[in-house]
């Protein structure tokens, strides 16, 4: 024993350096690692999120012009922006498309997902696939067919109420009809895509809860409610919280539908949303201040209108 | 305290977006490569090729950056912080931003003298001329104005059809009422395609002054030439006599096929597009002078940046295509219409006609528009306020504005859109 604890030390003040700095190496490595592999994404966001992000709100406290003189001006955008009808125009465009497309669609989606969950229902797969086809469509070719087909002149809707003698109808010069309008190709195109997200969580919830259900005595409504519903509730919350998002920031529909306006969706303003108002006060007349206060206070819309959703989807638990 | 970090930050942002002043254009290869940023769907190519054959010893490389508006959203974007181009083009109503700044562009008349401007129209000129004196930019072509008429369906309706008989009857903008009246009452069917492009846009250039006065105050809401020309629009609405189809709508293309209307406004630009929308009407259609005669929509210049590389080069494509001799070769090859006086006087412009419009003067009527149109003061806000007025007619036309309340929601919209 003490030939080997005197041999030992020796050798070991020979080596313990080495093996040490190793160990220190690689635990350095490894705390490391993580960080680096992460690294691409949270550089690329600073870059092109964060930094962005952050200059908006610095060019909203300027005058900017961006091939001529930047004057700082504090708050004074922000100052006209409350005082601008067409600010609460957009504001309230925005929010009237958001509900009357995300409402419906979802409940909508919820319906079809239910169906083509049916146990017995042919062609499932099809269905499934099928769903997907306007989430795949160009947004640009929806809103020109979509614009075509609600025309006041030559369109399809107009001329389908002739054929039944009723009067022709402009729904895209009236405020509330542009929305539907708008409200149609969203949900066209989004409906398919929520319903799929429904389906996968109701392929998640085992049978032999339903069957549990049904000797309980629980009708197929009750079941839907007291079952369905609360098994879905995480992805619910996902897509509520994902439309909403989606929904505050529409812009190519509104740009496209009525194309010859330009980029104020009509001639009144009707259809005009937030983030369209940004684009033509930004890229349109080049008042790049202006243009980023309104980017900060459609930040702020998005961020209080997630929060709120937020909050009332965990008290819905929180009261279970 | 606040001032130093905000004007350091400012600085850094200066430097970021890259605004440095302009280099000296003085020597250079004038046979250097130079780009040269243009419009899609104007041909462009083709004057380039022609400028080539003249000259082979030179390089060029074309980009059609986009439509007028994206051009100038690329150009906006590389002035303030990126690779400029050498030579690019702008669209007249982009025009006023960029003068405003005149320092972003190199003073042509550094490279071509003090005369450079008189070959062409002086209104054109004027539109490409800073504060300072600096003219920008060299007109490359102009939108004579002209109305496009239906001489099958006029005869229908019981009006004269030929365009000499028609120009004299609508002489007045009353006149032009009054006939389609006419028409409307004969045919049922409207006359115009709608008012705001077709009566307002027309009327509202044919003023002394326009949205500013001369020394750039903003005059358009006190202004009774520019409200009559607004209620020339509203008289013509509430006689009943337009179809309500704005350009470019979804309407619009069917409609000029189809008889929806009989008169639609034509700028020389504006004709391969009708010739397309409706190849069954050919032979049908007429050119005729506004009432007014005096018009303008659209046109372009040409300009060099201050920052460009090869400066000299691009004066030299300048020298040698947009010269009135250059205009005119390009008009005989393209229908564009020329901004040099030289070339809108010259034989082959006047004497231009086209099957598809019955053989109509159309040379003649457009070069007369461009002649007599007359030089107005545009200011940075001249389109952001056109748009506003344009769309409170559209508006109007939708039955969502009473006619009698057109002209102060315009003017609201106009003073919003100014940030008034």
């Amino acid at each position: 024993m003490s030939v080997t604890a005197t041999a030992i030390p020796a050798q070991k003040l020979a080596d313990q350096p080495r093996p040490q700095r190793r160990r220190i190496r690689s635990s350095l490595a490894e705390r490391i690692a993580p960080y680096a592999y992460v690294a691409p994404f949270f550089v690329i966001f600073a870059i092109f999120g964060l930094f962005p992000l952050l200059f908006t709100f610095y060019v909203a406290l300027f005058d900017w012009n961006p091939i001529g003189e930047q004057t700082f001006v504090g708050f004074a955008n922000f100052e006209r922006l409350f005082a601008d009808p067409r600010f609460w125009n957009a504001f309230v465009n925005t929010f009237g498309i958001f509900l009357i497309s995300t409402i419906p669609q979802l409940l909508l989606a919820l319906v079809l997902a239910h169906l083509l969950n049916h146990a017995r229902l042919k062609w499932a797969n099809f269905f499934r696939m099928s769903l997907l086809v306007p989430y795949i469509t160009s947004v640009a070719a929806t809103a020109l067919v979509f614009g075509q087909i609600f025309d006041k002149n030559f369109g399809l809707l107009n001329w389908i109420l002739e054929v039944f003698g009723l009067p022709s109808v402009n729904l895209l010069a009236s405020q509330v009809g542009s929305w539907v309008v708008i409200s149609a190709m969203v949900m066209w195109r989004w409906f398919g895509y929520n319903a799929l997200l429904y389906l996968a969580g109701l392929q998640a919830i085992p049978r032999e809860m339903y069957e549990a259900a049904s000797v309980d005595g629980a009708s197929g409504w009750q079941q839907f409610i007291h079952l369905t519903i609360p098994s879905l509730r995480p992805i619910i919350i996902f897509t509520v919280i994902m439309s909403t998002i989606g929904g505050l920031q529409i812009f190519t529909e509104p740009l496209l539908v009525a194309p010859e306006t330009g980029l104020t969706c009509g001639a009144g303003r009707q259809c005009q949303t937030l983030s369209l108002f940004l684009y033509e006060q930004g890229f349109g007349q080049f008042e790049f201040g202006y243009g980023s206060a309104i980017g900060v206070a459609l930040f702020v819309i998005v961020v209080v209108a997630s929060l709120i959703n937020f909050f009332l989807s965990t008290r819905t638990r929180g009261g279970r | 305290m606040l001032a130093t970090p905000i004007a350091a930050i400012g600085a850094l942002a200066l430097a970021l977006t890259g605004c440095s002043s302009g280099s000296s254009a003085a020597d250079g290869d004038p046979n250097a490569e130079f780009e040269f940023w243009s419009f899609t769907g104007i041909g462009q190519q083709e004057s380039v090729d022609r400028y080539l054959e003249k000259n082979p010893d030179a390089k060029v490389k074309l980009s059609e950056v986009g439509s007028t508006t994206e051009t100038a959203t690329a150009l906006t974007a590389a002035l303030a912080g990126g690779k400029v181009p050498d030579l690019v083009m702008i669209q007249n109503d982009d025009l006023p931003k960029f003068v405003e700044n005149s320092g972003n562009f190199i003073d042509l008349r550094t490279l071509g003298g003090d005369d450079i401007g008189d070959d062409y129209l002086d209104w054109a000129i004027d539109a490409a001329t800073g504060e300072d004196g600096s003219i920008i930019g060299i007109p490359t072509d102009v939108g004579g104005l002209s109305f496009a008429y239906r001489a099958d369906l006029f005869e229908a309706a019981g009006l004269p059809s030929d365009p000499e008989e028609v120009v004299e009857m609508w002489s007045t903008w009353d006149g032009f009422i009054e006939m389609g009246k006419t028409y409307t009452e004969a045919t049922g069917q409207p006359f115009v395609d709608n008012v705001e492009t077709s009566v307002f846009f027309a009327a509202v250039n044919q003023v002394t002054e326009k949205y500013y006065s001369p020394d750039g105050e903003l005059i358009f809401d006190s202004n009774p030439e520019v409200e009559e020309a607004f209620q020339v629009a509203v008289d013509t609405y509430e006689a009943g006599i337009s179809a309500g189809i704005a350009a470019w709508s979804s309407g619009w293309a069917p409609g000029k096929a189809n008889g929806a209307f009989a008169v639609t406004i034509a700028p020389s630009w504006i004709l391969s597009g009708l010739k397309n929308d409706a190849p069954d009407t050919a032979g049908s259609w007429r050119i005729a002078s506004i009432p007014g005669v005096g018009g303008n929509w659209g046109g372009s210049v040409i300009a060099i940046p201050a920052r460009a590389d090869n400066p000299e080069a691009a004066w030299q494509y300048i020298e040698t295509m947009l010269s009135p001799e250059g205009q005119t070769e390009h008009f005989a090859e393209t229908g564009t219409m020329p901004a040099a006086k030289g070339a809108l006087e010259s034989e082959d412009v006047l004497n231009y006609t086209d099957p598809f419009f019955g053989d109509s003067a159309i040379g003649t009527v457009m070069s007369e528009s461009v002649l007599q149109f007359n030089s107005f003061y545009n200011g940075p806000d001249t389109s952001a306020i056109g748009g506003a007025l344009l769309n409170a007619l559209v508006d109007m036309e939708a039955g969502n504005v009473p006619p009698a309340d057109a002209w102060t929601t315009g003017v609201d919209s106009a003073n919003a859109a100014i940030g008034g």
